[in-house]
């Protein structure tokens, strides 16, 4: 019963190998590139947004209300998680590894934070941004909690603080979003304040500020996650 | 066509452990490798031979990658880590009340 059932299922898999095959070579190899964005992107970017990375430009100038709409995706993300796994009891995980493991992150783990913040804040002038340095933020959390135990990552970094670098990331997000209509523009229209000339570190108007609040959202809302899966998985190993 | 190969081989392979396999999280697992594919092709599918989308000083070159899709992937990916996350944290709760993880079996305890 169940072999022929599974021989059934290899057919219809191959039967939609084939089609898939078949239609997606008829498409054509180059899309014709006469009147697309991409044009306007690659001429017009640097002047203005003022961001030498394109990808950045895009997301954080001309698409911000859809990063907008993508970080509040990872909110309810999160909300969710933590709505399922509560994190009212304290985490037992591991206990810690041994004295080596310990001191050689000891002497890392500041590196590492430096490395996610370079990215974060040259996200206009390098590859890299927001959500990038912000999951290399987040693995601070998850080395915390492997590799000094659970209960210095409580202690260090507490639930508390993870919430409230989430929600202030979020909220620095939404308050450039609003100074915009402020300073008499559109929603998160582009802030020509604070500007030293294309490829310093302080340009681009308010994108590196919308970087550093996704970044830090990022980062809090990975170790939350964390936190939280962590927590029952492992407290059921202790009890049995 | 390499890359319609490449595309159509990974997402049969996810779709193969959706269908067949009987654990939640190899489930997971396989929605995860569909993803991965799509995110391929639309790259690759968008490749002209060019440089990467950022510029070194104040010239243009002519020949770059389009930025768009590249900025329209990034965003697949972060919904894709995040949707993923929580369908995994729904197989704990689930776990945690039948103890299992095999669909078939849960199924039949909703039944009864």
């Amino acid at each position: 019963m169940s072999k022929a059932k599974n021989i059934f299922k290899i057919i219809i898999l191959s039967l939609l190998g084939i089609t898939l095959l078949v239609h997606f070579n008829k498409l054509p190899l180059q899309f014709e590139y006469a009147n697309s964005i991409y044009h306007h992107i690659t001429n017009n970017a640097v002047k203005e947004t003022g961001s030498l990375n394109f990808v950045t430009a895009i997301l954080y100038d001309y698409r911000a209300y859809d990063s907008l709409g993508e970080s509040t995706i990872i909110f309810g993300a999160v909300s969710g998680i933590v709505l399922l796994l509560s994190r009212k009891t304290l985490p037992v995980s591991s206990h810690g590894l041994s004295f080596i493991v310990k001191r050689t992150f000891g002497m890392l783990t500041p590196f590492i934070f430096l490395f996610g913040i370079y990215i974060i804040s040259h996200g206009h002038l390098s590859p890299g941004g927001g959500f990038q340095g912000g999951v290399i933020l987040g693995s601070i959390s998850i080395i915390f909690s492997i590799v000094y135990g659970s209960e210095f990552d409580y202690k260090r970094y507490s639930p508390t603080t993870k919430t409230l670098l989430e929600t202030s990331g979020a909220l620095l997000f939404i308050g450039l979003g609003l100074l915009g209509i402020v300073m008499g523009g559109n929603f998160l229209v582009n802030l020509k304040i604070l500007n030293s000339g294309v490829g310093s570190l302080i340009s681009a108007g308010s994108i590196p500020f919308i970087n550093i609040g996704i970044g830090f959202k990022i980062g809090a809302g990975l170790a939350i996650i964390f936190y939280s899966m962590i927590q029952k998985t492992f407290k059921e190993e202790v009890n049995l | 066509m390499i890359n319609n190969l490449v595309f159509v081989i990974l997402f049969l392979l996810g779709f193969y452990a959706i269908l067949v396999k009987k654990n939640l999280i190899k489930m997971v697992i396989g929605l995860n490798i569909m993803e991965g594919a799509i995110f391929y092709w639309f790259i690759s599918i968008t490749d002209r031979g060019g440089m990467i989308p950022i510029i070194n000083g104040t010239q243009v070159t002519s020949q770059m990658n389009d930025p768009v899709p590249q900025a329209l992937i990034l965003t697949g990916i972060v919904i894709g880590a995040s949707t993923s996350a929580f369908l995994l944290t729904l197989i704990i709760e689930l776990n945690k009340f039948t103890n299992s993880t095999n669909p078939d079996q849960i199924g039949g305890m909703i039944e009864d």
